[in-house]
């Protein structure tokens, strides 16, 4: 698809409000909600979620007399905790992600990993709607809201905006966030591992939790190509020859795969999750990754 | 030059290039190919990484293999290969050429031209010089400049521009020019030679063998100039058959000529072919044509060969006159000896002799008109004959016993009664000679035998311009024959008479060339006398008649019948328009002679040419499509043309197989419906009108096919928007309710179909509702008609006329039901004039195709209303009807059928 009938695209999304990736990112929900069944929804309000021996200290009025009346004992009732996190998503929007190897290489299909990256944003934004979870874009300046409002307006910054201040860097921006926050960064993280540590690092010092999903194209993993090849670069100038792909496949490899340890590593450090996707890979796996490490923090 | 057998290099040095072939090779492994470009977001991750093999040699074998033959394929190109290249040049210094452009060059001139050009190629490739001579006179009628070198690039443009000449050579004038040109030991020289002798050959031969060699070029003797002839005076055609001379050198095969006699605007008269036979030298080509015919022939010629040599120009001294001979009765009943019969015996080699009375003979045309002695028998007769002599002809009369006694006013000279007579049993007089005749006189130049004695004759009053009068006379002066010019025409008198009783001229030979004079001077032919005969029309080398070039001179009558053609008179036609005589190469040229015995060093050899055939452009063509294939290769390895293997492979289907494959589809409609004689019907889109049509129109074309001698084929559905009309006389258009009206290029080609001769039958379907117009009163159909046709130029329609030619083109009807009955059918009033009484639109309102409908076992599929099995039958034959006055138009209105018409009416 070229670049125009992308942007076409775009815009005529826009305008439908977007159904088409919205609808696309709930049946891929769908299937993931499915994954993690049997998972009790949280209801809001006075939803019962269990009696409790009543301590000394617990104030008179909270203990449920019909129950205590039943046997011997005093029985409190505790209602579902109903404090809806918030949620802040973010994925790359620089040139870089709009790349798919798909065009340079014979029988492949798979999409950009922009459209990958939003897709999984907007697939994990409809479980957090579900959820009841409260969820805004990093650095669309809106606080945020929970409901079906906050996808749809979530969809239409997606499409319209490129990303905010930091779009080309690659990395988000550091903005205050409430420390209960939570923050999903999905991206290619093709910066150096200092630029990606500091930017994580200053999230985390603010005392937010997190998840980084990798995203690579599969070209970027393998380097599938072959004989003379001049790799030109996408975002700035710059180009490289080389004469023979075959023989540098299985350093770049490594190399890729340090990158990757490094990612995992410094993430780990500051007590993210971490995971990693490829564009070829259905977006089911990581989507239920991202959702069981969300949901899991969220039950700590 | 280097020769490989019949492989030849004319650079060969240029192959030593051949040995640079490895280093190419070498070359080319080395250079990498040019880089695939890949866009990669990870750059950063492979600055930097040093590959563990810089090894580009991956261009594959065979691309350097295609490579390094382009290579080689340009060397041996640029070395210029030739297959059959000539053989070597004698000698080392000039070269000489002598060509024969003479009127024998033409036969075989492309040949002779090409033979030049190739020995000027090779002279070229030797850088030598080149003498050219050619042996024919000029047509400037000047002498020629003087022979120089030349440069080959030079002769070869005098070669091309050179065209052989319509007259003899001249080597004699031709080895005087070489002679003043050195000419050493190392000068070869070559002779395109026409191998005819003339005078000057064998000094010029023994002068060209005096070099370094002589190479002699000449055609095969069966390919020898032939020369047309007719003897050299029109005596030639002294035979009662048109009859022409082959000559040609003597071969040992039989040479087949075709001969072909036209007129002057080139209709064939008259075509034969002979054969010249084995070892001879020339056959005699009767023609036999009526006389009418034979005195239109202005040309004869050799088919196939264009050459002034093989055209003979035929003027009006040699058609065959008409001449008529009043013939009374005769009396005295010994035929032979009466003077119609010397009379006929001495034209009739050379015209045409008719006999009969004078009303009768002048009803045709007639050159020339004879009484012997006795003259006009009426009044009536003499102004009639006045009357033609005035308009042209010419009025020979021979004297005798009656006209000595009786005059009339048909005479050239006022004559004294009484005939005179010489050297009789009272006269001491003898029996008079003939005098020589005068240079004025027509019959000047004829030679007068000893023998020829008169001794009586009439005589003619001594008037004053009696001299003028006087064509011949006797050795004492009395006139013999005189004439004089009335009107248009002549009266001649012939102061003897036509038998042996006067004079015993009329037994010689003298006799009949008088009279084939006094023919010609019917003709216009006036006296043949020193006046100049300027050019009119002349033939150049290759036989062709043209305006005659501005070096060509008058020549006198008299000098034409044994003119030589030359650049002052070229063959062709002289005099003025209504008289004009030809001047041919036959008349001045005898017998050909081949030319003898050639002086020793001679390599004698034929026009015949090994194909040299130049292999540089070929060669330098094949490399140009390898290095394009490379290309296209190198675009492949460089994955360019793998971005868009889709539509790369689209397009290119697009070229191959998209258009054709159109092309194809509407060929094969337009072979299909053309083919055979189909009847059509619209196809409406509603899936149960479109069958029922085609199962009607089926039902239609069995019954045709079945009781007429209309062939028809299955039918064919067309679509109004999209198939062509053109190949349907009829079409059967059922309207329904929701057929969309046609578009306008639909409707611009429906309209461009009924003006040129189509038929439409609309068929409404409504005949249950009562319809009084021409579209239906019934609202439905009146809409939808009106609707259908919305862009339909429709004529004007009125209720079918009771004598209709649809009544009456095969059955003869007075209703046209279909499946239902009542409806009235509106036609188009025509006009017999306009497209053959056919209307263009005919409406009908009662679902014909539904009576006609049948099913696959021949079975009608629809009831018809109100029914029975006349009416259906009834529906056949209006079909009939129909499909016939639409094939053949007006004819059965023809009042030639009217009785077959009113018998099968039992009237």
């Amino acid at each position: 698809m070229s670049h125009r009938a992308r942007l076409r695209d775009r815009a005529e999304q826009t305008a439908a409000a977007l159904p088409p990736l919205l609808v696309m990112a709930e049946r891929v929900a769908a299937t993931v909600a499915q994954g993690v069944h049997g998972r009790r929804r949280v209801g809001q309000g006075e939803t019962f979620w269990q009696f409790r021996q009543y301590q000394p200290g617990d104030a008179a009025a909270r203990i449920d007399w019909r129950e205590s009346a039943k046997s011997q004992r005093l029985y409190v009732r505790e209602a579902e905790w109903e404090a809806a996190q918030s949620v802040w998503l973010w994925r790359d929007a620089s040139a870089s992600m709009d790349y798919s190897s798909a065009d340079w290489l014979p029988g492949a299909d798979w999409p950009t990993k922009r459209d990958r990256a939003e897709l999984l944003l907007l697939a994990l934004a409809s479980l957090l709607v579900r959820g009841g979870e409260r969820l805004a874009l990093l650095g669309g300046g809106i606080a945020p809201i929970s409901g079906r409002l906050a996808l749809t307006r979530l969809a239409e910054q997606l499409a319209g905006d490129a990303g905010g201040p930091a779009a080309t860097a690659g990395l988000p921006a550091f903005e205050p966030l409430p420390r209960s926050g939570q923050l999903v960064l999905i991206g290619d993280f093709l910066a150096p591992l200092d630029a990606v540590n500091t930017a994580i690092a200053r999230f985390a010092a603010a005392g937010l939790k997190g998840y980084v999903l990798h995203i690579a194209d599969p070209a970027e993993e393998e380097l599938p190509f072959s004989g003379r090849v001049r790799f030109e670069a996408v975002e700035e100038p710059g180009a490289i020859v080389i004469g023979r792909v075959e023989s540098v496949r299985e350093d770049y490899a490594e190399r890729f795969r340090r990158h990757r340890g490094g990612l995992a590593a410094l993430t780990r450090a500051v007590g993210w999750g971490f995971g990693v996707h490829r564009t070829d890979r259905p977006p089911h796996l990581a989507l239920l990754a991202l959702h069981a490490a969300l949901s899991a923090d969220r039950r700590r | 030059m280097l020769t490989l057998g019949s492989l030849a290099f004319a650079s060969p040095w240029l192959l030593a290039a051949l040995a640079a072939l490895p280093i190419i090779w070498w070359l080319l492994r080395v250079t990498p190919p040019a880089p695939r470009r890949v866009p990669f977001p990870a750059l950063a991750l492979l600055l930097g990484l040093r590959p563990r093999e810089e090894t580009p040699a991956r261009t594959p074998w065979w691309l350097i293999l295609l490579r390094t033959l382009v290579a080689a394929l340009i060397i041996v190109a640029l070395a210029d290969p030739l297959l059959n290249p000539p053989s070597r040049l004698p000698g080392s210094g000039n070269l000489v050429v002598v060509v024969d452009d003479g009127w024998t060059a033409a036969r075989d001139w492309n040949r002779r031209q090409t033979a030049a050009l190739d020995l000027f190629g090779e002279a070229a490739r030797e850088q030598r010089r080149i003498i050219l001579v050619t042996t024919a006179p000029p047509a400037s009628g000047q002498a020629p400049d003087p022979l120089a070198p030349m440069r080959p690039a030079d002769a070869r443009a005098m070669v091309e521009g050179l065209r052989p000449l319509p007259w003899p050579v001249d080597r004699r004038a031709a080895l005087s020019r070489l002679k003043a040109v050195p000419f050493t030991g190392a000068t070869a020289a070559i002779w395109l030679s026409d191998g005819i002798d003339s005078p000057g050959t064998a000094v010029l031969a023994r002068y060209l063998a005096s070099g370094a060699g002589l190479y002699y070029m000449v055609a095969g003797a069966a390919e020898a100039p032939r020369l047309l002839a007719a003897g050299d005076r029109p005596a030639g055609f002294a035979g009662q058959d048109f009859a022409v001379t082959v000559r040609s050198l003597p071969a040992p095969p039989p040479r087949p000529v075709t001969i072909r006699a036209s007129t002057a605007d080139g209709a064939v008269l008259a075509r034969r072919q002979a054969t010249i036979p084995a070892g001879a030298d020339q056959v005699t080509v009767p023609l036999p044509m009526p006389g009418e015919l034979r005195n239109r022939v202005a040309r004869v010629a050799i088919e196939g060969e264009d050459s002034a040599g093989a055209t003979l120009l035929i003027d009006e001294r040699w058609r065959r006159r008409p001449v008529g001979i009043i013939a009374p009765p005769n009396l005295g009943g010994q035929p032979l000896l009466s003077e119609n019969y010397y009379l006929e015996r001495a034209l009739s080699p050379f015209t045409e002799v008719r006999r009969g009375e004078a009303a009768d003979l002048l009803k045709r045309k007639l050159a020339v008109l004879i009484y012997s002695d006795a003259g006009p028998d009426s009044a009536a007769e003499e102004q009639m004959v006045a009357k033609w002599v005035a308009g042209g002809g010419l009025l020979l009369r021979f004297a005798g016993p009656h006209l000595a006694e009786q005059g009339d006013h048909l005479l050239p000279v006022r004559l004294r009664r009484g005939g005179r007579t010489i050297g009789g049993a009272l006269s001491w007089e003898h029996p008079a000679r003939l005098a020589p005749f005068a240079a004025s006189s027509p019959f000047a130049g004829l030679a007068i035998p000893n023998d020829v004695t008169v001794s009586r004759q009439v005589l003619a009053e001594p008037d004053i311009d009696l001299a003028g009068k006087t064509w011949a006379r006797l050795v004492d002066g009395t006139p013999l024959v005189t004439a004089e010019k009335r009107g248009k025409g002549w009266i001649v008198l012939v102061h003897t008479t036509a038998n042996a009783e006067w004079s015993n001229l009329a037994l010689s030979g003298l006799f009949v060339e008088m009279l084939r004079r006094i023919v010609a001077v019917s003709q216009g032919v006036t006296e043949a006398s020193e006046e100049a005969l300027p050019p009119l029309e002349t033939l150049d080398g290759f036989g062709r008649l043209q305006r005659p070039p501005p070096t060509a001179r008058p020549i006198a009558g008299t000098a034409l019948a044994k003119a030589v053609a030359s650049p002052l008179h070229p063959p062709g036609f002289y005099g003025i328009a209504d008289m004009r005589r030809a001047l041919n190469l036959s008349s001045g040229i005898g017998e050909l002679q081949p030319i003898g015995a050639l002086p020793e060093r001679t390599v004698r050899t034929n026009f015949a040419r090994r194909a040299e055939a130049d292999f540089r452009a070929p060669l330098l063509t094949a490399a140009l499509i390898l290095l394009l294939a490379d290309l296209l290769i190198a675009y492949v390895l460089r994955g360019l043309l793998r971005r868009r293997p889709a539509q790369i492979a689209a397009g290119l289907a697009m070229a191959l197989l998209l258009v054709p494959g159109i092309a194809r589809a509407e060929d094969s409609f337009a072979i299909r419906a053309s083919s055979e004689f189909h009847l059509a019907y619209v196809t409406t889109g509603d899936e149960a009108v479109d069958s029922v049509s085609l199962a009607g129109l089926t039902g239609l074309s069995d019954i045709l096919n079945q009781r007429t001698a209309v062939e028809a084929a299955k039918p064919i559905g067309v679509d109004i928007e999209h198939d062509q009309l053109v190949f349907f006389p009829l079409l059967y258009w059922p309207v329904t309710a929701d057929e969309a009206p046609p578009s306008p290029a639909a409707a611009a080609r429906i309209n461009r179909y009924l003006e040129t001769g189509g038929t439409i039958l609309f068929d409404t379907r409504d005949a249950g509702e009562v319809v009084p117009g021409p579209f239906g009163t019934a609202a439905g159909s009146r809409q939808r008609l009106l609707r259908l046709v919305g862009g339909i130029k429709i004529p004007p329609l009125e209720p079918i006329p009771p004598n209709h030619v649809l009544t009456k083109s095969f059955y003869l009807l007075h209703e046209f039901p279909g499946r239902e009955a009542g409806g009235q059918l509106w036609v188009e009033p025509t006009d017999d004039h306009v497209n053959d009484g056919v209307a263009s639109v005919i409406v009908g309102s009662d679902d014909y195709a539904g009576a006609w409908a049948v099913d696959g076992h021949g079975q009608p599929l629809l009831p018809v209303v109100p029914g029975g099995e006349h009416q259906r039958e009834m529906a056949f034959r209006f079909g009939i009807n129909l499909v016939m006055y639409v094939l053949t138009g007006n004819y059965k209105n023809d009042q030639v059928h009217v009785p077959a018409i009113l018998e099968r009416l039992g009237q």
